[in-house]
């Protein structure tokens, strides 16, 4: 027996000491505490929420309402919200940032899912996986200067193809941990019978393993295109006027002589809406691509 | 482990043929190609250029040994490997333990769970620039309610400065890290409580045992190996962390919020320094090996103890 | 884009046939004079129609870059590229830009302290020839001589020409003083007594005496301490180029710094432009020392709730009777990047931008961040009637300023500068030890 069953086995007995709840017990537990869990999930989710109904509490004031102090807008206005897109191109950069994340992430899938399978049914490749796992441990800055050169030499710099590859290049190391987890969910016996039926490893990928692993891949793709969306130090160096993307759009508001928080929150706000609504149509997705590392 | 069981089950289909391997390599020549451009080449480059002088218009001007460690060890930059390393591991032992909670809390039985859980999504999905934004500006002196609330309930007489003095400017940063990273452990942790067996928890229950009883007894040494795996990834995540630093403190006051990374980026963006940011970089990476080595281990004798 | 009042007297004056050209933006016909006289033949013969420029500029000077782009695609067919960014980065941008490859830019807007630093990564270019070549036009006799050699000089060699010219003078708010009977500050001592005073009295409404911009970048805290090191009468450098920090004047000044933080508004450390000109534009506090645009920003209807309600005055010296005495506090000129393919019109431009007619323009647009660099704008009348009260301060801060390192060091050492004494006002400490601190740095980084 491990450690672990008798620490499972001591649990029960002292456990099943108490013969009968007693009747307090079971009114804690039918009515108080269900008030007390609702209580402190309310508590819990307005500690989530507040920065972000601070950032719309910001974008409805002026300037000077903003050097108040206070939570909430003393004259709530519209302004910033109606002038923002004559203000700043934010349009322009929601659209790059989005063409930007997708395309990266399309490239990081197609990379990956072939090695994947590799790795889990053909079982080559395990120093490979190693290497790519690790190399998660480096900052970003690690590849930043090599591949900006790269992409100098190649003409892609400033353009959004060289964001792109680098996009696909970064969340690799990501999307292998997340499909492994995925792929060995997949019981082998199903390819097994194809692969006796003299199916080649092509058709048993495209055809079987593919179809089946499609809720890991869409989970995994979500989850690139959201790092993709949020990356500020790529997006700095690659990028020039006509390709910025959201995450500098907004730094930018920083550096000017009289910063106006109010529609630096509208910018914010705008931009990361793709993203929650994302989130909140495709959350299903998200949970189960996150809850894959945590089976294994 | 999952493939530690399936291997007792092994057909012979198992046998990995020649064929079936070389068109396992075609497979994974995409992930070659692509780990040559972002591992590879990078990792040379970054070991060449740590032992050269090297700017970025000019690199590899000469060779200098270790000199670049040497100095990076003498320098501001150990005692930033010192305070990313304390600021990683306590903040990551903190999200875990708040974000077991809460997914414990979660896994209840309770109504608009969806709704909790969507909504709990939210800050993992912001972008750091916009979360860096929304914290400074609330923590402002004057111009954040923080400060002005806290004044008004008297617990402080004067408007403070969060970011601006220590230890708050650190708290701050760790504070909006907690704030953005901490449903990623909710949703994993969660997840993972799926995984208990039902009948556990059923029998446990039946016998009468409380909620805090069950979640000590069954569900955390259940889980123990999923946990530390889990703390693991947090605890990299959290020595890489840059974008907040550069957005609510630029590493001050002084230095004292100045986290490796952050250091690193100035090496290179505002003294050039090729050679030396490369030996920060490796320095860092060793730092970081060296503190998650003994987590790894202990998760490795976890599950090796949970599976016998 | 100019301001009310201009529009309004311009009307008064309309007989003044310099001033009528010179000061509206309105009509395209008198837009093709303005500047004129600053291009060649071959450029206004639409030489280089169709070609592109490549600017950067920093995020302040944003609406600048706007008015020269349009009026330069005008005059010569050419098409002018903007690039903003924020203005703690145009260093590192311009030199990535150069040292990488990319070579984006032709025409670079840089930081006069960042020169040496620029030259010796070689993003700038030697423009001395060029600028003796073409001396009728850009006339360099007529800039402020306390600017034209620390913008463009190093090394004995010219590279660049001024673009927007700052200092600091130190604003206040008219009735803040008078209702506590407090006269404008003529010392640093009657400045931090005044202050006090009207922390003390108005602090719990939110108002307090002084705002000082104390955020660790250099061209922030760095000014702050400058104004004050100017005032008493002291150097960053000796004459032979070791640093001169440990004088009587660098600890007076970072006393001086120390001593009013507590009536500051809070908190001095954090505090950038960002939230000091708004408080100061909603009249949260009675002094600023603050770049002359300010005082244009103050009478915009839009930004400003102090309009008409303060006034400017030279910053405070040591003793009463001492020369007031500037210091050049950011700054920039625009030079011609090393990577650059098309020079001659690069040039072109970096003349046109830099001369009368187009820096008087800038000069009299709102937001536009420009501040003067020759003495005809600076003694405009269009300019006078645009800004009376900044004028007249600006006009006498300009004799014997003090000017910022121009070595190549000299970004690395303010930017330790502002990281000590940032730390000095976050955790009160000595001034003593901090200006140590400082000067025993700038040894180490002097020595390499």
């Amino acid at each position: 027996m491990s450690s672990r069953d008798v620490a499972l086995a001591s649990a029960y007995e002292s456990a099943a000491s108490e013969k009968r709840r007693k009747w307090w017990q079971i009114r804690w537990a039918e009515t108080v505490s269900p008030l007390v869990r609702a209580a402190l999930m309310i508590v819990i989710l307005s500690v989530v929420l507040l920065p972000i109904i601070y950032l719309l509490a910001l974008s409805l004031k002026t300037p000077d309402q903003v050097l108040e102090g206070l939570f909430l807008p003393t004259k709530p206005t519209l302004r910033n919200w109606v002038n923002i897109f004559q203000n700043i191109p934010l349009a322009l950069y929601i659209g790059n940032s989005a063409v930007a994340a997708i395309s990266g992430s399309l490239i990081t899938l197609v990379i990956t899912i072939p090695a994947v399978y590799a790795l889990s049914r053909i079982k080559i490749g395990r120093l490979l996986s190693g290497l790519v796992l690790g190399s998660y441990i480096a900052p970003p800055m690690v590849p930043l200067i090599p591949l900006f050169f790269l992409a100098k030499w190649s003409g892609l710099i400033h353009t959004l193809p060289g964001l792109i590859i680098c996009y696909g290049l970064l969340n690799i190391p990501v999307a292998l941990w997340l499909l492994t987890g995925f792929i060995e969910r997949i019981p082998e016996e199903i390819e097994e019978a194809a692969t006796i039926d003299g199916a080649s490893v092509f058709r048993t990928l495209g055809q079987i393993v593919v179809p089946l692993m499609l809720p890991g891949i869409v989970s995994t793709g979500l989850i690139c295109v959201i790092l993709n969306y949020n990356e500020f130090l790529f997006a700095f160096f690659f990028t020039g006027n006509a390709t910025r993307t959201l995450p500098i759009g907004i730094a930018l508001f920083q550096g000017e002589r009289l910063v106006d928080f109010g529609q630096m929150a509208v910018a914010s706000l705008i931009g990361v809406l793709p993203i929650y609504l994302t989130a909140i149509f495709a959350q299903k997705w998200l949970v189960r691509g996150l809850t894959t590392g945590a089976g294994r | 482990m999952k493939s530690f069981a399936k291997t007792s089950f092994k057909s012979a289909a198992h046998c990995v043929s020649p064929n079936r391997r070389r068109v396992g390599a075609l497979l994974l020549l995409p992930l070659i190609f692509a780990v040559l451009f972002f591992a590879v080449y990078p990792a040379a480059y970054l070991v060449l250029t740590s032992i050269s002088k090297s700017t970025m218009g000019k690199p590899f001007i000469s060779w200098v040994g270790l000199n670049n460690f040497v100095s990076a060890l003498q320098s501001d930059f150990a005692w930033s490997l010192m305070r990313t390393a304390l600021f990683a591991i306590p903040t990551s032992l903190v999200q875990l333990t708040v974000g077991i909670a809460i997914a414990v809390l979660l896994n209840a039985k309770m109504r608009f769970r969806t709704l909790w859980r969507t909504l709990l999504l939210l800050p993992l999905m912001s972008p750091p620039v916009m979360v860096g934004v929304a914290w400074k500006v609330m923590l402002h002196p004057t111009g954040g309610f923080v400060s002005r609330t806290l004044c008004q309930f008297a617990w402080l007489h004067t408007p403070s400065s969060f970011l601006g003095e220590m230890p708050w400017a650190i708290l701050s940063i760790a504070a909006a890290d907690t704030w953005q990273w901490t449903p990623f452990i909710v949703i994993l942790v969660y997840a993972a409580l799926q995984t208990v067996p039902a009948e556990l928890e059923e029998a446990a229950r039946i016998d009468g045992a409380g909620y805090l009883k069950i979640l000590f007894a069954v569900q955390l040494p259940w889980l123990a190996p999923a946990l530390i795996a889990i703390y693991l990834l947090k605890l990299i995540l959290s020595f890489k962390t840059f974008d907040l630093v550069y957005v609510l403190t630029s590493g001050g006051p002084g230095v004292e919020t100045s986290l490796s990374s952050y250091k690193i980026w100035k090496t290179l963006f505002q003294d050039f320094n090729l050679g030396m940011a490369s030996a920060q970089t490796l320095l860092l990476c060793l730092i970081v090996t060296l503190i998650t080595l003994p987590v790894t281990w202990w998760h490795r004798r976890i599950q090796r103890t949970a599976s016998l | 884009m100019n301001s009310e009042s201009v529009d309004k007297e311009s009307l008064e004056n309309v007989f003044t046939r310099r001033v009528f050209l010179a000061n509206t933006t309105k009509s395209a016909l008198l837009l093709t004079l303005t500047g004129q006289l600053l291009l060649s033949k071959k450029a206004l013969a639409g030489a280089y129609a169709g070609q592109s420029l490549n600017l950067v500029l920093i995020q302040p000077h944003k609406i600048s870059g706007e008015v020269l782009r349009k009026n330069f695609a005008e005059l010569t067919g050419a098409k002018l590229n903007v690039t903003i960014v924020p203005y703690d980065a145009i260093e590192a941008q311009a030199t990535l830009d150069v040292q990488s490859g990319a070579n984006q830019f032709d025409v670079v807007e840089y930081w006069y302290a960042s020169i040496g630093s620029l030259v010796e990564n070689n993003v700038l270019q030697d423009v001395t020839d060029l600028i003796i070549k073409d001396e009728a036009t850009i006339k360099t006799s007529d800039y402020i001589r306390s600017i034209y050699d620390p913008y463009t000089l190093y090394r004995g060699k010219r590279w660049g020409l001024p673009y927007d010219g700052d200092t600091h003078v130190l604003f206040y708010n008219t009735t803040l003083l008078d209702k506590h009977g407090v006269k404008a500050p003529t010392t640093w001592d009657e400045y931090l007594i005044a202050a006090k005073k009207i922390t003390e009295a108005e602090k719990q409404n939110g108002v307090y005496g002084a705002i000082i911009m104390g955020a660790a970048i250099p061209v922030i805290i760095g000014s702050t301490f400058a104004n004050r090191l100017a005032g008493f009468g002291g150097e960053f450098l000796k004459p032979d180029g070791t640093p001169n920090l440990e004088s009587d004047a660098a600890f007076k000044a970072a006393k001086a710094l120390l001593d009013v933080a507590p009536y500051a508004l809070p908190t001095p450390v954090e505090t950038a432009f960002e939230q000091a000109v708004p408080s100061f534009l909603n009249g949260k506090g009675a002094f600023i020392e603050c770049w002359t645009d300010l005082g244009v920003y103050a009478q915009d209807a839009q930004k400003s709730k102090v309009i008409g309600q303060w006034d400017v005055v030279q910053l405070p010296v040591e003793k009463k009777g001492d020369q007031p005495r500037a210091s050049l506090n950011a700054g920039f000129g625009l030079g011609l990047s090393t990577a650059t393919k098309n020079k001659e019109l690069a040039w072109e431009f970096v003349k046109w931008a830099t001369g009368y007619q187009t820096a008087l323009e800038l000069l009299t647009t709102s937001n536009s961040g420009i501040d003067p660099t020759r003495l005809t704008t600076l003694n405009a009348e269009e300019y006078k009637r645009f800004a009376p009260k900044v004028q007249k301060a600006a006009n006498a801060a300009l004799s014997g300023a003090l000017a910022w390192p121009t070595i190549p060091e000299s970004p690395k050492m303010m930017r330790s500068l502002s990281e000590k004494l940032n730390r000095m006002l976050a955790d009160r400490q000595s001034p003593e030890l901090a200006i140590r601190q400082i000067n025993s740095d700038w040894v180490q980084i002097l020595q390499g």
